[in-house]
């Protein structure tokens, strides 16, 4: 069972300390929720956790069954098992889906043998997760992204996610911009990955989501720390009464 | 140690041609006139482009020019090149001997090919009259008065009227290997009424011990509702500079597509013009480049509408890596008769590497009220949030570079109506994006290796739905 470990995790972005030390350890298996208020970090989270280029860590590491992967580029990291779905999935205009996620799947699932997957086993991953997924065979043939709507961008997400098969999955604010309807359909998706091969870490602001997937652990994320950390009831608490009670707490003036 | 001047482009050299060639006095006298406006043209005429001449700028005193007289062996010159499936190809081999091998089909169809001094010997008449009203003029163009001078190869593609040939693509391959002069060549297609035909050119560069010049001229004349594709494809070695001048004449409701994919050559200048001059005539312009290293692309390209009714878009899309660079000129022209013309031209260049550079300066020229006519231009770095998504999904660095690369063309790409070129296109780039210099191959063949499906072609009418910079 692996674990992904944050350890006094500082971040700076163009020059701004951001993370001011976060301590996360998620296991295999387990849904942690990541809330917070605005500007608290929690996108600059999932994006250093990832490697973004604009995102620097200056303390602190981060690791993948003990192994850290705070050096590695992005493509690598994606390789040790993590993944991120994008609030703002980018858009690459005239690559079809199709071909997008033949070469991200043959990049992750290349053997030992340096042997990518043949076109049969893609194909078969391929149109067993639509199927999971209800996504429409159309979707293949359209560009990245392009002229994708809200729930579309979304589902095409989680649609990478299951074929990708990571240990580790951020979802950077998932339920952002969906109908009700919409983030429904994305939730149950969500939840017919995870399992005990997948650890995730839900960035949200609302609560909403959780009523459909539930998380092990809820933390809030406050001034690039987590200044919180407890069960299903804390975000039930900050529904209902905000972050104010957090900032008296911890006496951070913002 | 400055380099000996090999090339003396003389009224001695042009009569050692002419009367190499047996050509008539019409010819010699066509050759001597040009030679003069070889010698007095500038490399630009428009004082818009005069300062950009840098680009494409080289010493054409390097090179000579002489009549053929190595007898190329075709079968052996081409050894490792053919699959021996190849039907309806025209086999040219430096500047020597076309070979012409058509299938039953297009023996029968009355389609004449023909090496273009046997042309002369045989339709005088014809390609007198054709050289009269020479489509690339020399007083035009320095390069295509260069051309006319000393040309040393050529063919002559004459389609009859009412016979349809969209089918059966026709496809003419040169391929160099150590040449002893410069390849100096014409293709003249000459499309009657009501007919079609499907020319695709490939140029291939077997082996070179030194620099090479290799110079293009291609004319289409399709006539009143013929429908003419002329794709050409250049992959080169990096030995070459590559001169190519092409010009449409496209008669009442014809329809004319012209496809460029630019890959080799140490430097290309292109200079295309599509003279619309018959009432409702259309036609389509796809240029595609990709360079890399210290290559130098020079291109220019105008839609010239000189009747009521036309239609023509040209759409011009370039990657430059490394230290390479390119200059995109493009002007819409609609002289004042030209009413309810519509015209839409259109470059787009993308640099990978801080050291390449790329200029693009489209320009509308209008006499006229009731047309529509649209330009856009724009150079753009790779964009780096998209190299992180697709990073973060797996891919490596170049991976994703060059996925972002290929989904760059495809708008263009995927509009090629030549279904060959169009799906060879994406698989030679890619190739080229590996250091590999591959060859257009059969359908069957590219997806056994691909295994996508081929791309249907898309359908270019949305072109126009977008705003118009000039409307009137």
């Amino acid at each position: 069972m692996a674990t992904l470990e944050i350890k006094d995790l500082h971040a700076q972005v163009e020059g701004r300390e951001i993370l001011k030390g976060v301590n996360l350890a998620i296991k295999q298996g387990e849904v942690h929720a990541l809330m917070g208020p605005n500007g608290s970090g929690k996108s600059t989270l999932a994006y250093t956790l990832l490697g973004h280029p604009k995102y620097k860590v200056t303390s602190g590491d981060i690791l993948i069954d003990g192994q850290s992967i705070v050096a590695f580029p992005p493509d690598k990291r994606a390789k040790s098992g993590l993944f991120l779905a994008f609030q703002y999935p980018v858009t690459v205009p005239g690559v079809t889906m199709f071909s997008f996620l033949r070469a991200a799947y043959n990049s992750v699932h290349t053997d030992e043998k340096n042997q990518p997957p043949t076109l049969f086993e893609f194909r078969d991953a391929m149109n067993e997760k639509m199927k999971l997924l209800g996504v429409d065979e159309s979707f293949m043939n359209r560009y990245l992204n392009e002229g994708f709507s809200g729930g579309e961008k979304k589902r095409a997400e989680i649609l990478q996610l299951a074929l990708l098969k990571p240990k580790f999955a951020v979802l950077d604010e998932t339920d952002s911009g969906l109908d009700i309807d919409a983030l429904k359909t994305v939730a149950e998706g969500v939840s017919k990955i995870a399992g005990a091969d997948l650890g995730v870490l839900i960035i949200t602001h609302y609560q909403r989501i959780l009523k459909y997937i539930k998380p092990t652990y809820v933390h809030v994320l406050y001034d690039g720390k987590i200044t919180a950390s407890g069960g299903e009831d804390l975000s039930l608490k900050l529904e209902k009464e905000g972050y104010g009670w957090l900032k008296e707490q911890t006496g951070v003036v913002t | 140690m400055a380099l000996q001047p090999v090339g003396a482009f003389t009224e001695e050299k042009v009569h050692a041609l002419s009367s190499a060639f047996r050509e008539p006095d019409w010819l010699t006298s066509f050759r001597l006139q040009s030679l003069k406006d070889f010698r007095s043209l500038p490399l630009e005429i428009s004082p818009l482009y005069t300062k950009y001449t840098g680009i494409s700028n080289f010493d054409p005193t390097r090179f000579s020019v002489d009549a053929p007289t190595e007898k190329v062996d075709l079968r052996s010159h081409y050894e490792g090149y053919l699959t021996g499936k190849e039907t309806n190809v025209i086999l040219q081999g430096n500047s020597t001997t076309i070979h012409v091998d058509l299938d039953e089909t297009l023996s029968k169809s009355g389609l004449e090919v023909l090496n273009i001094h046997e042309a002369i010997a045989k339709e005088e008449d014809l390609l007198r009259s054709l050289f009269q009203d020479k489509l690339v003029k020399s007083s035009g163009e320095k390069y295509a008065a260069f051309n006319n001078a000393f040309f040393n190869a050529g063919t002559f593609i004459h389609v009859p009227r009412g016979v349809e040939l969209k089918k059966h693509p026709l496809r003419k391959l040169l391929l160099i290997k150590n040449p002893g002069t410069s390849v100096v060549e014409q293709t003249i297609i000459y499309v009657e009424e009501s007919s079609s035909l499907n020319f695709l050119e490939e140029l291939y560069t077997s082996a070179s011990d030194a620099p090479y010049l290799v110079s293009s001229v291609v004319e289409v004349r399709a006539h009143a509702s013929s429908h003419v594709d002329a794709s050409s494809l250049q992959l080169m070695d990096d030995r070459a500079t590559y001169l190519v001048n092409k010009e449409v004449a496209a008669a009442n409701d014809s329809h004319v597509n012209i496809t460029s994919i630019l890959l080799g050559s140490q430097i290309t200048r292109s200079r295309l013009n599509f003279d619309l001059n018959g009432r409702g005539a259309n036609t389509e312009g796809f240029e595609v480049f990709f360079c890399d290293g210290s290559q130098r692309f020079d291109l220019e390209s105008n839609l010239l509408h000189n009747s009521p009714d036309t239609t023509a878009a040209l759409h011009a899309r370039g990657v430059l890596k490394q230290e390479s660079q390119s200059i995109f000129k493009g002007m819409i022209k609609i002289a004042h008769n030209a009413k309810n013309s519509s015209s839409y031209l259109a470059h787009h260049a993308m640099l990978l590497d801080k050291g390449a550079r790329s200029d693009g300066i489209p320009g509308l020229d209008i006499e006229t009220n009731e047309v529509k006519a649209t330009h856009s231009a724009s150079v753009a770095q790779v964009d780096e949030e998209q190299v992180f998504y697709l990073m973060a999904r797996g891919l490596s660095p170049d991976e994703a570079k060059k996925m972002i690369v290929i989904g760059f063309f495809e708008p263009v790409l995927s509009r090629i109506p030549v279904e060959m070129a169009r799906e060879g296109a994406k698989f030679i780039i890619e190739g080229k994006w590996y250091g590999e210099r591959r060859r257009l191959i059969d359908r069957e063949s590219l997806m056994a290796i691909t295994g996508e499906a081929p791309v249907e072609v898309k359908h270019g009418s949305d072109v126009f739905e977008r705003h118009y910079k000039y409307r009137a």
